[in-house]
């Protein structure tokens, strides 16, 4: 797939993306944006309206051009077919009917995007709707939008920029998928008893902070504290356990009085670990993400570019030993793009979808439909 | 963490996902998700086991036939045996699928890619698919009573009678819910409309509170009907109400319907009213079955009355024929009304029990009942008409040709006397003067009887219409030809003014205009004649006024003629005012003398016609334009 990252701004960034556009195999674009471009301006939605292709994309706290990392700029990639694209709007709303909103089989895989800081419990319903929709027989990959610290508009299609929503680009190119974090049990289990959304208020009965401060804080030298709590529990997230697989993750990033809040749902009656993690084991099971996508028989037939979305917060807690990451996924075979996003979406072909968090999603995209 | 306390923990949240949802198509897709969340499976499905075979009630892709895995299974689904259940298949390498049985209620299919259900967590399952499989039944017994509810409540809405459910709680009973209907009838409310079932209704089979004449009460099944009278939107109604316990474990509940015989009861009242008029009229009103003999199906009092019967028993075993004077009559009349399909005024002579006989006018239809054709008959003595008509012609062939005759033999013997008298012999001169203007008055009277007689003879209705100014002008014509001395002015407004009349009102305007001239005592007798248009009772009409400045008309007669009777002390002196009367009473008009100064003025009304097209016939009305002569 060809791609372009740029910094441009205005006329130049319009002149690139065209440009991109025009060319031969090239019949949409993924735009994912950094920070550093304002895509609330009428200037930016007037340069997706100008576009000679489909395109759909977000904003993301950084993107991956070429193995990689970038705080600003934007990356746009060429997909060699047309994509079909979709959008979810008010994802928050409950009565939004999800499976009318989703578009016919027919295809491959689907990139698909959601405001991070959209309710939970909206995010969970797209992810079990398109789960009942196309379980396996569709690959999908993606993840959470938005800015670290700060809500806002951050996806895109032609028709504006949008909030609170869900984008999604279906295309006939296969793809392996590989999903994987690395992160193990610390503490637990506990049983959620009350929680809403992706905020969990108790857990065994008791106060959710009180459970989660005393599993760290017994288990390591760690001192929780509220006024650092997003730097302390970066280390230490909650797992919801699964059989036969890898817990998922949930990253607790706030905390209100006994409350703490999560990236994705927690469901209540569930039981939740609390996780910690070896910067060599989650760099390992990246790299076994890579491997599995490669590996698949989609990915290995003529896999052309691996599309990696890794999560903001693994970045935030390996630092600098996060690019010994992207250099364990990273192939000199093939170009790798993506994004560090705010939770991950993906299921790998052989199971379940989901949301994660703290989780390394690559995908190896054929270049073929 | 332990296999086995990761296993229990997937086991309980599996568990969670479990019933709790509306209906049963939610419930199973919730449990299917749950499953295949927990197990880290990719497909799977929950079929309903029917007579029929397999029907998926929720799959995981909603689209199965799209996945070759849950495809397979779903093909061994259909082919295996309740026994057979769990199963576990591999159908190609590292894909697995997994059959559940679900007790009582089907089969739960999951597969799994890239791996296996390890048979402890199979065996596992077992508790949580029965539970999976009491939810799924549960909802669909829920489906069926929910079904069934629907259907109740169309019912209930559909039913265009007032339908209330009520409740009877510490002594009250309260609407829980009604229709539409009974809403529109008695309006929004929780209170019963005047009728208050009582809790126990075995004590309802005497008297039932709020209703004030129970119908039926069968206590053994606790129904009860009643009519009763409810206040409504629009103010009270006459309702059949049908109170019928429901079978509930509540205190008391009941269905309330109410049929509004409102308008049924007043038809009742009207009938009956209308069946005691019959029964009390003076006129015989009784229904047979056609032919030569007839059978009597309903008589009155009055037919009792007419034919002097002890009771009405006196026609039951009768034929019809046998009322007849002449038996031989009744088949005339049934052929007669048979063929026509109705006659009026039919004079036929009966007998009555006593044996007398009698003329009676029989008016009559055929109906057509289930049992075949009826008569509906209606008989009229008109035994004292019939006796008068024959003194009126007696009388009337008296003075028309019994009378004359002798007036002439007196005339003429009263000629030859005036002949054979000298002229010096005054006394009596002047008698047989007087002798020959009495029987001039005399013979003038024998003709004025011929012509009332006349009058009555072209009876009350007539179709031809006659324009008021072109008689009038003509009547005043032929007086001052016939009377050079007299002045008859005429003055009718220029367009043409028609009243339904014939010869008849002629007559009656040449009457009056000829008492103006003949009996006025001035030297020259003068007649006005007028003619406009006014209002009479609502209707337009024509109004002719016939003044003159004679002596007028004596107190006693105006009174005779306003009265329409005559008494001995109250009567005319000849028939000349009662002759216009008549006319103006059979032409539908009528006559008004009014106070004047000096003279006579008669104010004669006749309603006003509307003719569109003078010079011809009134095609819409069938009406003929005539000259009045």
């Amino acid at each position: 797939m060809e791609t372009v990252y740029s910094s441009a701004r205005g006329d130049t960034l319009q002149t690139e993306l065209a440009e991109l556009g025009r060319q031969t195999g090239v019949d949409g674009l993924l735009l994912l944006a950094t920070p550093s471009v304002d895509v609330t301006t009428d200037r930016f939605a007037s340069i997706l309206r100008s576009l000679p292709v489909p395109v759909c994309g977000g904003l993301f706290p950084q993107v991956i051009a070429d193995g990689e990392r970038y705080e600003s700029g934007l990356l746009a990639i060429g997909l060699p077919t047309e994509p079909t694209i979709t959008t979810v709007s008010e994802l928050s709303d409950a009565d939004t009917d999800l499976d009318a909103s989703l578009p016919t089989k027919g295809s491959e895989a689907a990139f698909v995007f959601v405001d991070a800081y959209a309710d939970p419990d909206g995010v969970g319903s797209l992810i079990d709707a398109l789960f009942r929709t196309y379980s396996v027989g569709l690959s999908v990959v993606g993840g959470g939008a938005g800015r670290l610290h700060d809500e806002g508009p951050c996806l895109f299609t032609a028709d504006g920029v949008i909030e609170d929503a869900a984008v999604m680009a279906v295309v006939d190119q296969p793809m392996g998928i590989g999903v994987r974090h690395g992160w193990e049990e610390l503490a637990g289990p506990f049983r959620v008893t009350d929680a809403t959304g992706g905020t969990i208020k108790a857990l065994d009965g008791e106060p959710a902070f009180e459970v989660y401060k005393n599993a760290i804080e017994t288990s390591t030298d760690a001192t929780l504290r509220r006024e650092s709590f997003f730097e302390t529990a970066a280390a230490y997230p909650f797992g919801i356990g699964r059989l036969d697989g890898e817990p998922i993750v949930r990253d607790p990033f706030a905390v209100d009085d006994e409350a703490i809040t999560c990236f994705g749902p927690v469901p209540e009656g569930e039981f939740v670990t609390v996780l910690s993690g070896e910067p060599d084991a989650l760099i390992d099971a990246a790299e076994q993400a890579a491997d599995t996508a490669r590996n698949t028989e989609a990915g290995t037939d003529d896999a052309g570019t691996l599309c990696v979305f890794d999560c903001i917060s693994r970045q935030l807690y390996l630092r600098e030993s996060f690019d010994r990451e992207m250099r364990a996924i990273d192939t000199p075979a093939v170009p790798m793009v993506g994004a560090l996003t705010i939770g991950e979406i993906a299921n790998d072909g052989t199971g379940h979808l989901d949301y994660y968090n703290k989780t390394a999603v690559v995908a190896a995209v054929s270049e073929d439909a | 963490m332990p296999e086995r306390q990761q296993r229990v923990q997937a086991l309980y949240e599996i568990a969670l996902s479990i019933g709790g949802k509306e209906t049963l198509e939610e419930t199973a897709d919730t449990a299917l998700a749950g499953y295949l969340r927990k197990l880290n499976c990719s497909v799977g499905g929950i079929f309903r086991a029917t007579a029929e075979g397999y029907e998926p009630t929720a799959t995981i892709p909603a689209d199965p036939t799209g996945n070759d895995l849950l495809s397979a299974a779903i093909d061994r689904v259909a082919a295996v045996s309740d026994e057979a259940l769990p199963l576990h298949a591999e159908p190609t390498p590292d894909t697995h699928y997994y059959l559940f049985l679900l007790p009582e209620f089907g089969v739960l299919v999951i597969g799994k890619q890239g791996g296996e259900i390890d048979t402890a967590t199979r065996s596992a399952l077992t508790p949580l698919n029965e539970k999976l499989a009491e939810a799924c039944r549960n909802k669909l017994v829920e489906r069926r009573f929910r079904e069934q509810r629907n259907r109740f409540e169309a019912v209930f809405d559909a039913i265009p009678e007032p339908i209330a459910n009520t409740v009877v709680e510490n002594g009250t009973e309260r609407i829980v819910a009604s229709n539409s209907e009974f809403d529109r009838t008695f309006g929004t409310t929780t209170k019963p409309p005047n009728t208050t079932v009582p809790s126990d209704l075995e004590a309802a089979d005497t008297e039932s509170a709020g209703h004030s004449r129970p119908i039926n009460t069968d206590t053994d099944d606790r129904r009860i009907t009643t009519e009763t009278t409810c206040e409504t939107v629009g103010g009270t109604g006459e309702f059949l109400f049908h109170g019928v316990p429901v079978d509930s474990e509540r205190a008391a509940e009941y269905i309330h319907l109410y049929v509004d015989i409102t308008e049924q009861k007043h038809k009742t009242e009207t009938l009956q009213r209308y069946e005691r008029l019959v029964e009390n009229l003076p006129i015989g009103v009784y229904r047979t079955t056609p032919g030569a003999d007839g059978e009597f199906k309903l008589v009155n009092q009055g037919l009792v009355d007419i034919l002097g019967a002890d009771s009405k028993d006196y026609f039951e075993t009768r034929p019809v024929s046998d009322i007849y004077a002449d038996p031989a009559d009744r088949k005339e009349f049934s052929d007669r009304l048979l063929a026509e399909g109705a006659v009026d005024n039919v004079k036929l002579k009966f007998e009555t029990a006593a044996g007398n006989q009698i003329w009676g006018e029989v008016s009559g239809i055929v109906t057509e009942t289930d049992d075949g054709p009826v008569f509906e008959l209606a008989v009229q003595d008109i035994t004292t008409r019939k006796e008068r008509d024959q003194q009126l012609d007696v009388l009337n062939r008296v003075l028309r040709h019994n009378l004359r005759n002798a007036l002439n033999v007196i005339d003429g013997s009263a000629t030859m006397l005036e002949n054979q008298l000298s002229g010096d012999n005054e006394d009596l001169n002047n008698h047989v003067e007087r002798i020959e203007r009495r029987v001039s008055n005399l013979e003038e009277l024998s003709e004025k009887a011929v012509t009332v007689r006349s009058l009555f003879d072209q009876g009350r209705s007539t179709t031809t219409a006659c324009d008021v100014q072109a008689l009038l002008t003509r009547v005043a014509e032929e007086f001052e030809d016939r009377h050079p001395e007299a002045c008859v002015a005429v003055d009718t407004p220029e367009e043409s003014l028609y009243v339904n009349a014939d010869v008849r009102l002629k007559m009656a305007l040449s009457e009056l205009v000829s008492n103006a001239v003949v009996h006025n005592d001035r030297s020259t007798p003068e007649v006005s004649v007028t003619s406009k248009t006014v209002e009479r009772d609502g209707e337009q009409a024509v109004e002719v006024v016939i003044s003159d400045n004679g002596p007028g008309i004596p107190e006693h007669e105006r009174q005779a003629i306003e009265s329409g009777e005559e008494t001995p002390l109250q009567h005319g002196t000849g028939l000349g005012l009662w002759l216009v009367y008549w006319a103006m009473s059979l032409l539908g008009g009528d006559i008004h003398i009014d106070d004047a100064d000096a003279g006579t003025r008669i104010v004669l009304r006749l309603p006003q016609v509307g003719i569109s097209d003078p010079q011809q016939s009134d095609g819409a009305t069938g009406m003929t334009i005539n000259s009045g002569d």
